[in-house]
């Protein structure tokens, strides 16, 4: 597909613009960072790709191919900067979007807010038509001028079109949008029946509204980062990472911009995955600990779980995502003393900015980090390299302000608790994670990563029973790397409720020809050569009378049989029964068509030649200060032996290895801790 | 190992965030291993842990008609029925009976104690509300049912496990008596199973911090959720408050309304909540024990606290509920119990009137205050069964306006999306939209109700229902205005006649359309202080 020999991968998040480079000609992979550039995130990638480019000596006009994970769809959200849209919908059904699906989350609240609703009523037009559940027409789609005029007066930005039962059927939306785009040529437009074809109203329109809002939003990034093509002879291929873990090319990108909503993530998850078959663990879960969020998710039998449905900002996006634990607890975390006395650590957070009060950028509350700072396990020197001095001083003083006092205890003291009160929390998301698929903890090996990742995760894995910690080399960048070897993924999906009976195969076959045609024709857009090709097929099923669905692979589709035990097994596994005599539906088909992208290989690391003896530092643990042992991760020989407590340190990490564990450096560059009996 | 660790401020911490995990854990095995939809979907049950006297220290639930409600069961079968001194390693002890601690037949409450080198240090519990009990109707909700007995099977308290060891005679004897045997057998299995997951919980923390540092840190807990409720009690200046509201009636004595009167006094740190003035008990189900009333009074004053408050059975310490056996709050045996949740409702919009005079500045004005109840069986080739709950709009706040169509109150649900309804049943929702000019009218406006229309597309359908305030609406406060009622109508060859809101198996046929509209919330202020900017918004989203 792509004969130049360099591929970078780019991970763009709130601060810093994360870069993996693999150079096929040698195999060799770097790291590089570069801090993020918020108004315009082309900036700051192509100054990283530069500092890149000459700092490991290649050529711009060598990278082949750009491979972009970015959280420009999500942030616009967040931050409410997306287009004036309408939303044209079958009449008498108007509200459905203002309406969602009433469950409360804050249940003693007496000031509730509104649930988010992206368009509000008076911009939302009803039109006289009206489907079965079959794709039968009820009410056809009459004379619409009158809509249409409408329309025109609202002088929209982008237009979303959802129409009931329009996944069974798209003809009305098809001919609402010939409609409107005689009277509104240059108005992007978004179907329901295209960009999230399944069955369930508020969840489709949703997905639709997002779609079109973000689409002059993403045109307009794509278009800046488009034109910096062909400086200094740079151009690459580019493909953006989606929300289900896979790759997408520009045009589906701007087209449907909703399936990059949950993209930030994924990137971690994938290189888990990466990271299960090269370590040879085949149940990993996989930790992300940023500066705001803490990322969870589950490596079972080597690969990662995908669901049908994600939310951003309580806004459910009805497509397929890498399936995720999110809760609000890093680095930049909270810490505080409630009127009632409790000592707690977030969901609060001193984001980016101003961020922990030791990074000196305004922040005034201390956070997880100024509790790691204060007890000592930063080098306040070394701290991202370097590149930050620490403030320590004003770390204590806030921290001593805030939670030491309240509580009466000495400030290293709270810090301490501060660390175990986070820890609690993180171990109780991994649990859950664990739990809620009938999983034990005490089968997985815990995989640390991101920037505040390895200060917490041998403490973690004690509350959890887990006696192996991976520490890969670069967390700082690991999603960078596992986007670094992912594939084009792209997701097609039909709904219609069938019996998963025989009567019903001539639909399913019908259906699954249709969707293999519309696969290959992706595919053939992306220029994937045929050996490089897969098609997975899978099915939503439940039992009938449920109200919701499993996701479960078809490989021998369309053989029913097969379907059937793959179902009733995976219900028992994770619903702990399986009801063999009950009707069984098929709510969506689903079908990915993946373009695999080759994969260069990695070369072995370059370990150093001679042992370096570990420097030590003070460390304060329940108690008092020790002398603890202090590694440079780098300075790592094949047999050094890490007694705990330790650190290991690197440029943007810093990893402790508690009392009771011992670790090594593998041969994948890798420090694995284990816990000793 | 037992590390005697000193119990600071964060170990305490530590624990109850533990505690918390516990229950969630709990909960995720409920939700994992129950067969009905009713509890995986619904989402209608709670797990909680106990202290040895039956003090909730964490729970994990999203329906207030739960939440609080468990603590008081476990107490009253402590004091009443099985004794501290009964409970051995491995029993765990069940039942239904609004009449011993709990709130209606379909809700099955499960306890088991948890020991710890043959001391008992806690007790864990689940509540599930169960597919079917028997009784007169499928799902046992009688709107017609006069005696408790005619609502289902009633299961008085006893172990179901002893010792380790499943009582295999009661096991058999429940199957025998309910309509869906494996359902809600399977549903009671998995209550069974998240009870030794919170067990074994509670013991990884036993182990760790040992069993005095456990008791030790329960009672902290509950003094610290006990100073957050004094905290918030005392912010409220001392006196009594008074406010009364109705509900229509109980479906027998039709057009009878049914007073729920709550007197709150505030003394310093404590609450005192006299129900004496409530009617007395109804002829119908439209009546609740003592258990949901409590509930109902705990959870209005635990709404007035900080929103970081723990929440557990210390919250309850400073409040005193009076409420005489025989009414409608604390309905004497053998009544019928099983729409608790009306009562619930209205006396929640009872004790927000009360409290608005004593802390003006938070509390909304009335939300819709009921569980609009639809039940339609299809009858074609096959009988199909659709069970919806909808919901209206929330009141207007002192700061802002309500919330169109927000669940709100003592239940929490979610909708039924039309085109699943569509695809399974000879159903066609003609709208689904906000109802307008339903909200009371205030400086701030009451948020909308709703309007939902169904058509019979089978030969033959009987639609069943039960609703409320068709007759006496959601208040406003502050001089807003009340919401508009609701109505309930049968549109059959263009003529339209109203619908009994509680109904039992109209029979409906092919191309009959089914109208509901829902109330909204009432308003708070007076209208003529609603700002114009408001007044424009409402005008352009058609809110009015």
């Amino acid at each position: 597909m792509e004969a130049r020999p360099v591929r970078i991968a780019v991970d763009i998040g709130g601060t810093f613009t994360d870069l993996q480079i693999l150079d096929a000609r040698h195999g060799r992979m770097v790291a590089w960072k570069t801090p993020t550039t918020p108004a315009d995130p082309s900036e700051g990638l192509m100054t990283g790709v530069r500092e890149a480019a000459e700092r490991f000596g290649f050529a711009l006009p060598d990278v082949g191919m750009l491979l972009h994970g970015t959280t420009i769809a999500t942030n616009a959200v967040l931050e409410r900067k997306l287009a004036r849209g309408v939303l044209l919908t079958t009449a008498g059904f108007e509200d459905v979007l203002e309406i969602t699906r009433h469950f409360r989350r804050d249940v003693y609240g007496l000031a509730p807010d509104p649930p988010p609703c992206l368009i509000a009523r008076d911009m939302r037009l009803g039109v006289v038509e009206r489907l079965r559940a079959n794709g039968s027409v009820e009410t056809p789609l009459g004379d619409v001028s009158a809509v249409i005029a409408r329309l025109k007066g609202l002088q929209p930005e982008a237009i979303a079109i959802g129409l009931l039962h329009a996944y069974a059927n798209p003809a009305h939306e098809l001919a609402l949008r010939d409609a409107v785009l005689a009277a509104l040529p240059d108005v992007p437009v978004s179907l329901s029946s295209e960009i999230s074809p399944e069955i369930r109203e508020y969840e489709r329109l949703s997905t639709t509204v997002l779609n079109a809002l973000l689409m002059p939003v993403v045109q307009r990034y794509l278009a800046r980062l488009e034109a910096r093509l062909g400086e200094g002879g740079f151009t690459p291929r580019i493909f953006l990472v989606q929300s289900n873990g896979g790759m997408c090319n520009l045009q589906r990108a701007a087209e449907q911009p909703a399936r990059l909503l949950l993209s930030g993530p994924s990137g971690g998850a994938l290189a888990a995955e990466r990271l299960s078959r090269r370590l040879a663990r085949p149940n990993l879960v996989a930790v992300d600990m940023g500066g705001t969020s803490f990322d969870v998710s589950v490596v079972q039998d080597h690969r990662i779980g995908l669901v049908t449905q994600g939310e951003v900002d309580r806004l459910p996006v009805r497509l397929p995502m890498v399936e995720m634990r999110t809760i609000g607890a890093g680095g930049g975390s909270i810490a505080a003393v409630d009127a009632a006395g409790r000592l707690t650590a977030g969901p609060r957070s001193a984001g980016a900015r101003p961020g922990p009060v030791c990074y000196g950028r305004g922040g005034r509350l201390p956070t997880v980090t100024d509790a790691n700072a204060v007890l000592g396990r930063f080098d306040p020197n070394f701290f991202l390299g370097g590149a930050m001095a620490l403030e320590l001083d004003a770390a204590r003083a806030a921290m001593a302000e805030h939670v030491g006092t309240p509580l009466g205890l000495p400030v290293e003291e709270a810090a301490g608790g501060v660390m175990r009160v986070t820890n609690v929390n993180l171990a109780s998301a991994v649990r859950l994670s664990l739990f809620e698929k009938g999983l034990d903890p005490r089968d997985f090996a815990l995989l640390s990563f991101g920037g505040a990742g390895g200060l917490h995760a041998t403490e973690v894995a004690d509350e959890l029973g887990i006696t192996e910690v991976i520490f890969p080399r670069e967390p700082g960048t690991l999603s960078a790397y596992g986007i670094l070897f992912s594939d084009l993924v792209q997701d097609l999906a039909r709904s219609r409720l069938l019996p998963a009976e025989p009567g019903a195969l001539p639909e399913i076959e019908a259906a699954l020809a249709t969707m293999r045609a519309e696969a290959e024709v992706l595919l053939d857009g992306d220029g994937v050569p045929e050996d490089m090709r897969a098609i997975e097929v899978s099915a939503d099923l439940r039992y009938h009378g449920q109200a919701f669905e499993l996701l479960v692979p078809w490989p021998q589709a369309p053989d029913l049989a097969t379907l059937l035990t793959r179902f009733h097994a995976e219900h028992r596994a994770r619903f702990s029964y399986a009801a063999e005599d009950e009707k069984v539906e098929i709510v969506t088909l689903r079908m990915a068509a993946i373009g695999r992208l080759p994969k260069p290989a990695e070369a072995a690391l370059p370990l150093p030649a001679n042992r370096t003896a570990p420097g030590t530092r003070k460390v304060w643990q329940r108690g008092g200060a020790t002398a603890w042992p202090v590694w440079r991760r780098e300075a790592l020989h094949g047999e050094d032996v890490i007694e705990g407590p330790a650190i290991v340190e690197e440029a943007f990490a810093t990893h402790v290895i508690s009392a009771g564990w011992r670790a090594g450096l593998d041969t994948e560059g890798a420090v694995i801790a284990r816990k000793l009996p | 190992m037992t590390v005697p660790a000193p119990l600071g401020p964060i170990e305490i911490e530590v624990i109850r965030n533990a505690l918390n995990a516990a229950a969630a854990e709990m909960d995720v095995t409920v939700w994992r291993t129950s067969r009905s939809t009713i509890v995986r979907e619904l989402l209608d049950y709670s797990t909680a842990v106990f202290d040895t006297d039956g003090w909730n220290l964490a729970q994990s639930a999203r329906i207030p008609s739960h939440l609080n409600s468990m603590s008081h069961a476990l107490r009253e079968l402590l004091a009443n029925y099985v004794p501290s001194g009964d409970w051995g390693e491995g029993d765990v002890v069940i039942t239904n009976d609004p009449y011993c601690g709990g709130q209606h037949l379909p809700d099955i409450l499960a306890f088991k104690a948890v020991f710890h080198d043959g001391h008992r240090i806690a007790f864990v519990g689940t509540l599930c509300h169960h597919i079917d009990v028997g009784g007169l109707v499928a799902g046992s909700y009688a709107a017609k049912a006069t005696e408790i007995f005619q609502e289902g099977l009633r299961i008085p308290p006893l172990k179901i496990i002893a010792g380790g060891v499943r009582n295999d005679a009661v096991w058999a004897m429940i199957r025998q008596n309910i309509r869906k045997p494996d359902l809600l057998l399977g549903d009671l299995s998995s209550q069974l199973a998240s009870l030794d997951v919170g067990a074994a919980a509670i013991l990884r923390l036993a182990h760790r911090f040992g069993a005095e540092a456990m008791l030790e840190a329960g009672s902290r807990i509950l003094a610290m959720s006990e100073a957050g409720m004094r905290a918030a009690i005392s912010r409220m200046p001392d006196g009594t408050y008074a406010f009364e509201d109705f509900l229509d009636d109980d479906g027998i004595a039709l057009g009878q309304p049914i007073r729920l009167h709550v007197a709150v006094t505030i003394r310093g740190d404590e609450a005192s909540v006299d129900l004496s003035g409530c009617s007395p008990q109804a002829q119908g189900p439209t009546n609740a024990t003592l258990a949901s009333s409590n509930a109902a009074v705990m959870f209005a004053l635990m709404c007035c606290a900080d929103p970081s408050l723990h929440m557990s059975a210390g919250c309850y310490r400073p409040i005193t509920v009076i409420a005489p056996e025989g009414l409608v709050v604390n309905a004497r045996h053998p009544a019928p119990v099983a729409h608790r949740v009306a009562v619930s409702h209205r006396l929640l919009n009872a004790m927000m009137g009360a409290l608005h005079q004593a802390v003006p500045q938070i509390i909304p004005a009335a939300y819709y205050g009921n569980s609009y109840v639809t039940t339609f069986q299809t009858v074609a080739e096959t009988r199909e069964v659709l069970v919806e709950i909808e919901i209206g709009g929330s009141g207007g706040h002192p700061r802002k306006d309500g919330v169109n169509a927000y669940a709100s109150g003592m239940h929490n649900n979610s909708n039924i999306p039309i085109e699943m309804i569509e695809a399974q049943l000879p159903l066609t929702v003609l709208c689904y939209g906000l109802r307008d000019g339903s909200g009371g009218e205030g400086r701030f406006r009451g948020g909308l109700g709703l309007i939902r229309e169904w058509r019979i597309n089978s030969p033959r359908c009987f639609f069943t229902s039960n609703m409320d305030r068709f007759d006496h609406a959601p208040y406003g406060l502050a001089g807003g205005g009340p919401a508009a009622k609701g109505t309930l109508v049968l549109r059959r060859d263009g003529v339209e006649s109203p619908i009994p809101p509680k109904t039992d198996n109209l029979p409906l046929q092919a191309g009959d359309v089914v109208r509901l509209e829902t109330s909204g919330g009432g308003g708070f202020g007076p209208v003529s202080e609603r700002t114009p900017e408001a007044r424009t918004r409402d005008a352009a989203m058609g809110y009015l």
